[in-house]
């Protein structure tokens, strides 16, 4: 790998167009280059038009195929790709590109030119149209900023990248410039990544593991390790991993493209386990309980599950939406709606809805059933007694124990619901029964019953069809066993249909109806839920209920029925039609071990931290991407503390409840020494870095995020630069680039000489030295596909024109068609450039189905009884979780019920179609005209007996925060208030508030910058976020509760007064 | 479903109809109230494709609740300049002030639609409230940046506009929506129609017996708004699956 040269500091950032005055804090007068350029252009074309010399294509400018580029939204993460419309250089309008199926209900063919495609614009929802507004944000930063007061004070310098990088990276008393902080000393990254070599990490790995297995002694493993001990977290507690984990990158919503990107760097390269995104804080249950149900067998493991699926929505004839729809949230309202709006005026489908608002999707629904928030389960196990006793679930579907029986009933996919499991001894469902328990076949062959006799299960035997019977309880050979459908039975009769209703707030005939009416449509009838149902402490029971109807009717891999979506072509490789497999084009890889500080993906019992319960903390062996854990464990130092924090794209002091918790820990030095931060703004959380590099929008950069399975034909988007990057350009590997995460990263990479980065830093002859180096070749591995001859048509001239001429106002810096083309060799690059004119690859439309059946098929096995759940244990209390569905009431960490008497509403929030992230409300202007602040929304019968009126001030208080506040540790506090909505529109005793408002940075507070101050706009400070209130675990008092086995923070389990202000 | 998805009929729709000389195609739109979902992404895509400052909004998609809890219902419901075959707005004005094209949009001419005094008027006469007065405001004006998709070139009624600098200036005009006729010149849909989320949105030629839109008006109730008052707008609402004609006419009875 090459020497990394020593540049001079700050001298490059400077050459950057100058439209960003704001952070130049230089003037904030005056038009910019780019504006006087753009009025040069409206002059010529007018005097043209005055003379009447243009047609009418040609005054239409935005018809052209030489102005558009085709890329990928991230106003939300449905990621619909976008024909972004440019003039002069400047994005000025965003439509649906035509190619797409989340555009057009049905895409046009892949092989349509772009000149042809130009004048079709296809959908998209309004956020991504406001996308133009997010990317020109007048709130943006360009330069890199270090903080010159305080944590959190708001208080500013611009200061050369070089300089920021190096700081980082060599530490030392950075802020002795800040009253308090004259001796801190802080760390840098060189010395945090004590483990540098390969050969070591995992010869330290290995031995790790085997002193947490107990199959090596500490004693031992100190004597063969005795040179690298002090590299290690904990001498006596190897299995923590090296010192490098103490530096952690905590990303929220980052995607796949920058995922792999910084996975390698921080992962592989540095030597850290601590990656994270936000998934906790989003969806986590309901992922990891379809993960644990669609999980596949193979030698003693179950791993490799598919985290979401959903219904084939052009097909089916009922759909019941838990806790989310098609038309505000979710995946998303642009590629679902109209396949269901469609399918209601058709008379093709029914919908009914399931949450305590009365949302735009009920709006259209023909049942609307506001139940109590987080008692979805009981609602579901209500329609699964009703199910089995009236004899309504599809018996042929379930019976089918193997794939010889599926294949032989037309079914694609089975089901475990004839498996039996075994019983323990205390009357616990524990692991499957197995073949050798019975000595009638080894480990990996399943029994079923049938006719008094154990049936072998081998579950994906092609020609050995296993039947089994499906309510099962009985003893073999001593072994007292049930069938995995019995214990599904027992936990839906553990109650009646009443008693269920009861628990829902609801009418048992309504559970009577909806099971009957959801039984009506055969295989055309599906389950979908999302957060509603799962952002609970009972979030992974809730889900793994919800997927247990959906099996109880065989819907999976049927038109209409439960889809596993079309999936998309590898961008990272490793399938013979890829050229490229990123993951092995790793010269000496480092690595990295041990346990990551969210102490996930392993059981308490498994680590050297053992001492029996409860745990200190909690830990999540069946989850991963604990985002809430993440700052708290560092300020408790549990398991380890932290050195070094960098935050992208995420904002842990905003959006996870309990937010106050994360915001004590961002805005104390003590805790988290070193915090630097990449983002487009300063925001709720990078306004307590110590540094913030700005990021590169979403319109500026790279990505290649994966397609929702409510897309039945195969899709490989390609998010890539439309327009130049404003933010200013370095110098790294003697290269020119945008400041952005990835300069960040392979700046870093360069100075500390990571392997894997630079000269032939991907392989022989393939240089690492741009991100273009790791973005093309992922869009090479898509355009030739995963199969050999897979490729898509090389360009033709006018094609490879038209790449160009789109281009052609992208700087150097973003676009150097030379240079890419050497990113993936000549001979891929024809190909490339076709992917890249399309903004990805769609597999053509009559593709999608197969006869009666989807014709990608998930054709595997689901467990109605999740076996790894059930081996693993809460480690707080230490008892065994569940592995079939239950209903569990609202617990905290240890397992208590929460007490939160006088508090008479339950709150929930949800996202207004107009809001996604930071990046839409308030802060996208079309938007916050419709739409200008948030509300309490509440029952007329509540407001009544409240005496609360509409538009009345009101403010929010809970258990955990009897205040109702925001303390931001400078000084300011933000009350949680807002103005009542009165509406019948939500179930009496709830109050529901919109997420997405409620700022206090993000441009909506001054902030002094070189000693100036720019003031906030107050339109961005409207409404309120009520995460601060939502309860924290009353054990833990530092966090969040959160869902023990899915890992999902808890948004829906806390009651609040509303106080008149 | 339809054999062939709502939008490529409609621009097969429209190809077909260009090709006919403009006095013979006659614009309307229809709206289906049972499949707008109320996203708005209408509203911001038309704010987006006619750079329309605050205030200005051709199209607006309106909300009402009814009922009492649990029995609610929400209905959503898109409005924008009707172009009405007997405009009420215009009465009184010059005549050099707008035109009325024979395909059946009303064209203003912001050079002599400038002013307080003939806003009041036009806004005065119009019972869809769906004219504007563009006041020369900026979304980013009081920001660090005024940023350059407020400043850029529109396209409406075939001229190219703009609001700060030299040149043709909508700016103290009159407003309101014309259909996207930039757009249908080259064969483009609409804006709010291509971009609707739910499906809502349908266009096309009354005059062509094989269009979509003249399809769905035989198959759907439909309703237009103010017909009363004779003003024969092109703008049809279908409805009849989900709100019923009833629920509408509570406020457009």
């Amino acid at each position: 790998m090459k020497k990394h040269k020593q540049s001079s500091p700050g001298n490059l950032e400077e050459i950057n167009i100058g439209r960003r005055k704001f952070l130049k804090c230089s003037a904030f007068l005056g038009g910019s280059a780019m504006l006087a350029g753009q009025l040069g252009l409206a002059k010529s074309l007018m005097q043209k038009a005055a003379s009447g010399e243009l047609t009418s294509v040609e005054a239409y400018a935005l018809a052209r195929a030489e102005n558009i580029i085709y890329s990928v939204c991230l106003q939300c993460h449905t990621d619909c790709p976008i024909k972004a419309k440019l003039l002069k250089g400047v994005l000025v309008k965003i439509d649906g590109p035509a190619y797409s199926p989340q555009s057009m209900l049905q895409q046009v063919k892949y092989s349509t030119s772009p000149f042809d495609a130009s004048k079709i614009d296809g959908k998209v929802c309004p956020k991504g149209q406001a996308g133009v507004q997010s990317l020109y944000d007048p709130y943006r930063i360009v330069k890199v900023l270090k903080r010159s007061g305080p944590r959190g004070s708001n208080q500013w310098q611009t200061i050369p990248f070089n300089q920021a990088i190096d700081e980082i990276i060599q530490g030392g008393y950075l802020f002795k410039n800040v009253k308090g902080e004259e001796k801190r000393y802080v760390t840098g990254l060189k010395e945090i990544r004590a483990v540098r070599n390969g050969k070591v990490m995992n010869t330290l790995a290995d031995d790790a593991k085997k002193v947490a297995r107990k199959q090596m002694s500490l004693a031992a493993f100190k004597n063969r390790h005795a040179a690298h001990l002090g590299k290690l977290i904990d001498p006596d507690h190897p299995d923590l991993g090296p010192l490098n984990n103490r530096f952690v990158f905590l990303a929220g919503r980052i995607e796949h493209g920058r995922k792999e990107f910084s996975q390698r760097w921080l992962n592989n390269a540095f030597g850290s386990v601590n990656w994270y995104e936000h998934v906790a804080i989003c969806e986590q249950s309901h992922h990891v309980a379809y993960k644990m149900a669609t999980n596949k067998y193979s030698n003693g493991k179950w791993s490799g599950g598919k985290d979401n699926l959903k219904p084939d929505a052009l097909n089916s004839r009922f759909i019941i939406f838990f806790g989310t729809g098609a038309f505000e949230a979710n995946f998303g309202p642009p590629p679902m709606a109209e396949k269901i709006t469609e399918g209601i005026v058709s008379g093709r489908l029914k919908i009914a809805v399931i949450d305590p608002r009365f949302s735009k999707t009920a709006a259209k629904a023909s049942m609307w059933i506001p139940i109590r928030p987080g008692t979805d389960a009981a609602l579901a196990l209500g329609m699964i007694r009703w199910i089995i006793e009236n004899k309504r679930y599809d018996a042929g579907f379930l019976t089918n124990a193997n794939k010889a029986a599926a294949a032989a009933d037309g079914e694609p996919s089975w089901s475990t619901a004839a498996w039996l499991v075994r019983i323990e001894k205390n009357g616990t469902p524990g692991r499957y029964l197995r073949a050798s328990d019975l000595a009638m076949g080894d480990d990996d062959t399943f029994v079923a019953y049938k006719d008094g006799k154990a049936i072998p299960v081998k579950p994906y035997s092609r020609n050995n069809p296993s039947e089994g019977e499906l309510q099962v309880d009985t003893t073999i050979r001593n072994i007292r066993v049930k069938s995995a459908f019995q214990l599904l039975w027992e936990s839906a009769s553990s109650k009646s249909i009443e008693e269920w209703a009861n628990i829902c707030g609801t009418d048992p005939d309504m559970i009577k109806t909806l099971a009957k009416t959801f039984t009506s449509y055969g295989k055309q009838a599906v389950v979908e839920f999302y957060r509603g149902a799962v952002k609970h402490t009972n979030g992974y029971y809730n889900a793994q209920a919800l997927i247990s109807l959906n099996l109880l009717v065989g819907n999976p891999d049927w038109k209409g029925g439960l889809s596993a979506g079309g999936g998309h072509w590898h961008e990272s490789g490793g399938k013979p039609g890829n050229p490229f497999n990123l993951k092995s084009m790793h010269p000496d890889m480092p690595g990295s071990f041990g346990l990551k500080l969210s102490r996930e993906k392993t059981g308490y019992e498994e680590t050297t931290l053992f001492k029996g319960y409860p745990a200190k903390r909690p830990f999540y062996p069946l989850s991963s991407n604990l985002y809430q854990e993440v700052l708290p464990s560092a300020n408790a130092g549990y398991p380890y503390p932290v050195k070094a924090v960098f935050i992208h794209k995420g904002t842990p002091g905003f959006s996870v409840p309990a937010a106050q918790n994360q915001l004590n820990v961002l805005a104390d030095v003590n805790a988290v020494p070193l915090l630097f931060a990449c983002d487009i703004v300063i925001g709720e959380s990078s306004m307590y870095a110590d540094y913030i590099f700005p990021d590169l929008s979403v319109w500026e950069r790279w990505g290649t995020p994966h397609v929702t399975p409510d897309v039945q034909t195969r899709t490989s988007k390609i998010r890539q630069p439309i327009v130049a990057p404003m933010t200013g350009t370095v110098k790294v590997f003697d290269e020119r680039i945008p400041l952005c995460m990835e300069a960040v990263m392979l700046s870093i990479a360069e100075k500390l000489d990571l392997p894997g980065y630079g000269k032939n830093g991907l392989g022989e002859n393939w240089d690492f030295t741009r991100m273009e180096d790791f973005y093309l070749k992922m869009a090479a591995n898509i355009a030739f596909g995963d199969k050999a001859d897979a490729a898509v048509p090389e360009v033709d001239e006018k094609e490879m024109k038209l790449f160009l001429r789109s281009r052609r106002r992208l700087t150097k810096s973003i676009f150097d068609s030379r240079r890419w083309e050497k990113a993936v060799g000549s001979d891929k690059w024809r190909q490339t450039v076709y992917v890249l004119n399309r903004g990805g690859r769609y597999e053509d439309f009559n593709r999608a189905y197969e006869g009666k059946y989807l014709r990608h098929k998930f054709a595997g096995v689901f467990s109605l009884y999740a076996e790894p759940v059930a081996a693993a244990k809460q480690s707080m209390t230490g008892r065994p979780f569940s592995g079939i569905a239950l209903f569990e009431s609202i617990q905290d960490s240890l397992g208590r019920p929460v007490n939160q008497a006088g508090y008479d509403l339950h709150l929930i929030t949800y996202k207004d179609i107009l809001g996604g992230q930071s990046r839409t409300l308030p802060n996208d202007y079309w938007m916050s005209e419709i739409m200008p602040e948030n509300y309490v929304l509440m029952n007329s019968k509540d407001a009544d007996r409240l005496g609360i009126s509409d538009e009345e001030l009101v403010k929010v208080v809970s258990k955990s925060n009897p205040r109702g506040e925001w303390d931001l540790r400078n000084g300011r506090k933000i009350p949680v208030q807002g103005r009542a909505k009165v509406v019948e529109g939500i179930r009496p005793g709830t109050v529901a508030v919109s997420w997405h408002f409620g700022h206090w940075a993000y441009g909506s507070a001054d902030v002094v910058l070189n000693g100036q101050t720019i003031p906030g706009d107050s339109r961005r400070r409207k409404g309120l976020c009520p995460n601060v209130v939502l309860l924290t675990d009353p054990f833990l008092k530092d966090v969040c509760m959160t869902d023990p086995v899915g890992g999902s923070a808890s948004f829906y389990d806390t009651h609040v007064k509303l106080i008149k202000v | 479903m339809v054999s062939e998805y709502r939008l490529i009929r409609m621009q097969k729709d429209l190809a077909r109809s260009l090709k006919k000389p403009a006095a013979k195609r006659s614009w309307i739109m229809l709206i289906d109230v049972d499949k707008c979902i109320g996203c708005r992404a209408c509203q911001v895509s038309c704010k987006a494709e006619n750079v329309s400052p605050p205030g200005v909004t051709y199209r607006v998609v309106k909300e009402v609740e009814d009922g009492e809890y649990p029995n609610v219902n929400r209905i959503f419901m898109p409005t924008n300049c009707q172009q009405c075959d007997n405009p009420p707005c215009i009465k009184g004005l010059p005549e050099d002030a707008y035109t009325k094209r024979e395909d059946g949009i009303l064209v203003f001419h912001y050079e002599k639609m400038k002013g307080e005094k003939i806003f009041k008027k036009v806004q005065s006469q119009c019972p869809y409230t769906a004219v504007y007065r563009d006041t020369g405001a900026f979304y980013t004006a009081n920001t660090p940046e005024l940023e350059p998709y407020e400043t850029r070139i529109c396209y409406e009624y075939g001229k190219e506009w703009v609001r700060k600098g030299a040149g043709l200036s909508p700016i103290g005009a009159v407003r309101k929506c014309h259909f996207c006729l930039h757009r249908l010149e080259s064969e483009m849909l609409p804006a709010c129609v291509s971009t609707c989320v739910g499906g809502a949105m349908y266009f096309g030629d009354k005059n062509d017996s094989q269009s979509l839109v003249n399809e769905l008006q035989k198959k759907r109730q439909t309703l237009r708004i103010n017909e009363s008052e004779g003003t024969e707008p092109r703008v049809i609402y279908l409805t009849g699956t989900i709100a019923s004609v009833s629920v509408c006419a509570k406020c457009h009875g």
